[in-house]
């Protein structure tokens, strides 16, 4: 609840600590490149060209950007409210297998196409709920429950497209494809850019305004920095905790179930390359705001893209996406305390 | 920076010399401390404490004296200025480094760890080697508190102990950094006035064991009673230094803020029927044991009813089982007609019950959230601040305008948070949003603990002000002058009980005291 107009000190901050966190991810991958005998500039301009160089790969990008950004939308809500949900993954898949049963079953058409929407959403949310209970009603750790969830909840979907869903026609297990009338149609012609990445940017405002505009927002935001005062307050705190849990596992859901309406159009097992976990990397440099999220998950789109091109021009594994990743994580992580220590010393004046 | 001290006339010549004088433990030379946000907190403050002396600093809420003594303690750095520890320049890099000068502070909040016990919160400090040997930090704790005269079992958690016995824990945990220096920031805001009796005598110890002691307080008499020299800042600056045996509590009043403060007529109220009835309520404290044990009360409409007692007699437990924050265990809580005995907190606020918190910092305030999102904590759900979840963000700055400008807060704009303001504006901040909720109940802990004279007299004013509108308030205080100030009745606490009632025509103090402590 800001002045809009004037950039507040908090916001200029954040920004700062989020460009500090990429700066020097750049720089230590810089160094991981320069041992191998990589020229780092050549290398970041490959990956550049291969995640912006044209419209295709442009699109390619978008594409890739789709599901990060539905899922750490609503991980950034749940982060705002200190609930750390680590098992967005598993909350993808499921709601992504529940989605695609939904779509097969009413079989084509645009009705198909919002139902499975709808029951993919939900049944992210279904999958963070148990979790959500527990830390509630039992006071047991969010983060031990959602992330061994993940694992539940994947084999549950593998096991299900192996078996009951598998679908009659491949080899490989997965399930059935969804009717190509449910699909979400292709925006951009000659590419694969679909619907779905209109959804996701629509999404941003609608995080934004539920953030900061509505009085859920404000309790969140409460309940995420200090419980005691939420209590005295009258906010019921252990009723944020659940919403704002259920609602980053909705997103995921649906992360998930446009991830197959859009482009895989069936579940595989190789659905996510842990859009979940990317998620998380996502909101925290974009610290949990919509907009900052946005620009994040546009940024780790990029690197995994950028790097497929990497591989085949300089010869560089693909295990670079991880790595660089990791490090984002830890610098993320790191950046405060660093910022902290830059301020003490007044090299850094905000 | 070389700009003349304000007021020239008041300037005391003493201390423009340069410090280099041994006799002083600490020099401040032209210390300026300007925070990010552009306020300026101090301005070329030039201030020595003598070796051995008591020196009292007194000032408005924001006159800078909490960061004067940050700067000293190495938890803030002077935009300019120098300090000299026994006539040499030093520069206090961390509060480790002042450590090793012999220099310790006791927060205006305290910073022991509730949940550790004393042995466990002194250790933390000691542990600079990265060993912990708790053999050596036993010893270190019994010589010391033997040398003391203090009686602290380090086995106790602090969470268990009254406040007067926590504030002993923070010295003790000082003097086992072998601090020669003591800051105290406010140790008095929130005892009874028997325990800062015995904490006066500890600072007398201390004082002939031959520490120097900087003390911060509101109160004029205290200052008047314990120091050798007063120093008084406002607005950032040095107004003046004396001895206090030229000094008199009108000439520190007049120092301390511009103008004449406005004296509250308190004229008694006119009660009416009941609003809040507590019946035979028993609840317990945190360790599950019974702190409230059958206790009844009533407050009516347009009447102050004031609760003495020292702390740790069960008024924290009465007041979070009215308020919804704790469980009774048996008995009622009525409100008007409502019962709202166990009711959630959030039905107790909208049937009407306002609630100034003794723990400002954790329950009074979101540090981290703007002022105006603090100020709108309690009416955010309710037209019109929302309409269908819809926060109108206009009216919330609008509201938090009105507030700082009508209870006077010192911020620099309504959206700063709350962790960059002064202690005293802080508890003017949560002073201001409870009074002007409404309702029918307004339960005031502490409500000035901390605040300067002008702000308590102004909050005076807008309690008295309430009850002449018919609302009742419970007003538990520590500080007695005020309850016996402001109450229509008075009902003395002990043990979780009610174990006496005055009215304050014909009080007597001693047996006030004496039931206080449970000698009847
Ligand atoms: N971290 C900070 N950032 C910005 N401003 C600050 C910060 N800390 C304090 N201030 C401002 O500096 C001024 C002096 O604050 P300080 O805490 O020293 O006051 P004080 O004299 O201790 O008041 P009180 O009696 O209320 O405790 C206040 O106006 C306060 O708002
Ligand atoms: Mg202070």
């Amino acid at each position: 609840m800001t002045n809009q107009l004037v950039i507040s000190r908090g916001t200029k901050r954040s920004i700062v600590r989020a460009l500090l966190s990429v700066a020097l991810t750049l720089v230590a991958t810089s160094i991981i490149f320069l041992i191998n005998n990589v020229n780092p500039f050549l290398a970041f301009i490959y990956m550049f060209q291969g995640a912006f160089g044209d419209i295709n790969l442009l699109s390619e990008t978008l594409i890739r950007m789709t599901p990060i950004l539905i899922v750490s939308l609503g991980l950034a809500v749940s982060f705002k409210c200190k609930i750390w949900n680590i098992g967005a993954e598993g909350q993808l898949y499921i709601g992504a297998m529940l989605g695609t049963i939904v779509a097969i079953g009413i079989g084509g058409g645009p009705l198909a196409l919002l139902a499975a929407l709808v029951v993919g959403a939900l049944g992210g949310l279904l999958w963070a709920a148990g979790p959500a209970l527990m830390k509630v009603k039992l006071g047991i750790n969010e983060v031990i429950t959602t992330f061994l969830m993940n694992f539940v909840g994947i084999y549950l979907v593998q096991w299900m497209i192996s078996y009951p869903f598998r679908s009659p026609d491949t080899l490989f297990p997965e399930s059935a494809a969804i009717p190509s009338t449910s699909a979400l149609a292709v925006i951009l012609p000659r590419t694969r850019l679909h619907l779905g990445v209109v959804l996701a940017l629509a999404l941003v405002p609608v995080v934004y305004f539920l953030l900061e505009r509505t009085t859920f927002g404000y309790k969140v935001k409460v309940v995420g920095e200090s419980p005691e005062a939420a209590r005295y307050g009258g906010i019921e705190v252990g009723r944020m905790i659940f919403v704002s849990l259920i609602f980053s596992g909705l997103l995921a859901g649906l992360a998930g179930i446009t991830e197959v309406m859009g482009i895989q159009h069936r579940v595989r097992g190789s659905l996510s390359p842990g859009y979940g976990y990317t998620g998380i990397v996502v909101a925290l440099l974009g610290q949990n705001n919509p907009l900052g999220v946005a620009l994040a998950s546009l940024f780790l789109a990029a690197i995994m893209n950028g790097s497929s091109t990497l591989a085949w021009t300089m010869n560089i594994p693909m295990g670079i996406v991880d790595l660089m990743q990791g490090l984002l994580f830890v610098f993320v992580l790191a950046s405060e305390p660093l910022m902290r220590f830059l301020e003490r010393r007044g090299v850094l004046k905000l | 920076m070389a700009i003349t001290p304000l007021s020239s006339p008041f300037f005391n010549d003493k201390e423009q010399d340069n410090g280099k004088d041994a006799e002083y433990a600490v020099f401040l030379k032209g210390i300026t401390k300007i925070f990010p946000n552009g306020t300026v907190a101090n301005h070329d403050v030039t201030l020595g404490i003598l070796k051995g002396e008591v020196h009292a600093i007194l000032g408005e809420n924001g006159a800078g004296k909490t960061t004067l003594m940050r700067i000293i303690s190495g938890i803030l750095k002077p935009d300019s200025g120098e300090i000299l520890i026994d006539g040499k320049p030093v520069r206090i890099r961390d509060p480790m480094e002042a450590s090793r000068l012999g220099i310790g502070m006791v927060h205006q909040h305290f910073t022991l760890i509730p949940e550790f016990t004393v042995r466990e919160n002194i250790a933390l400090v000691l542990a600079t080697s990265g060993w912990l040997n708790l053999k050596k930090v036993d010893e270190k704790i019994t010589s010391v508190s033997k040398s003391m005269g203090l009686e602290i079992d380090p086995d106790s958690k602090i969470e268990s102990l009254p406040i007067g016995k926590r504030q002993q824990v923070e010295i003790l945990r000082l003097l086992c950094q072998d601090v020669k220096i003591l800051i105290l920031d406010e140790p008095t805001s929130v005892l009874t006035p028997i325990e800062v009796d015995s904490f006066f005598r500890m600072i007398r110890d201390l004082k002939s064991s031959g520490k120097t002691i900087v003390l911060i307080t509101h109160k004029m008499k205290e200052a008047l009673q314990i120091s050798d020299r007063i120093t008084v800042l406002r607005a950032g600056r040095v107004i003046k230094t004396i001895p206090t045996s030229e000094a008199n509590e009108a000439l520190l009043a007049s120092l301390v803020v511009e103008g004449m403060i406005p004296a509250t007529v308190v004229r008694r109220g006119t009660p009416g029927a009941p609003v809040l009835r507590v019946e035979s309520l028993r609840v317990s404290d945190d360790r599950g044991r019974p702190a409230v044990d059958g206790l009844s009360l009533v407050v009516r409409s347009g009447e102050i009813v004031g609760i003495a007692g020292v702390a740790g007699n069960g008024q924290k437990e009465l007041v979070e089982a009215i308020t919804g924050l704790r469980r009774v265990e048996s008995g009622t809580v009525r409100l008007a007609l409502h019962d709202i005995t166990n009711k959630p907190t959030r039905f107790i606020i909208e049937r009407g019950i306002s609630y100034i918190p003794e723990d400002r910092l954790h329950r009074g305030v979101i540090l981290t959230m703007g002022v105006h999102e603090n100020l709108a904590l309690k009416c955010i759900g309710k037209p019109p601040m929302s309409r269908k979840s819809v926060i109108d963000r206009g009216l919330v700055l609008r509201n938090a305008e009105n507030l700082i400008s009508r209870f006077s807060i010192k911020v620099p704009d309504p959206c700063t948070s709350v962790e960059n303001l002064s202690g005293g504006n802080i508890q003017k901040l949560i002073v201001a949003r409870e009074l002007s909720n409404g309702g029918e109940v307004l339960i005031a802990e502490q409500p000035t603990a901390g605040l300067d004279i002008k702000a308590s007299e102004a909050v005076h004013q807008e309690l008295v002000a309430l009850r002449s509108k018919g609302i009742g308030i419970l007003l538990v205080s520590s500080d007695l002058d005020e309850i016996i100030k402001l109450s229509d009745r008075i009902c003395v606490i002990f043990g979780g009980r009610i174990v006496g009632e005055f009215v304050p025509e014909n009080l007597d103090i001693e047996r006030l005291s004496r039931l206080m402590l449970g000698a009847e």
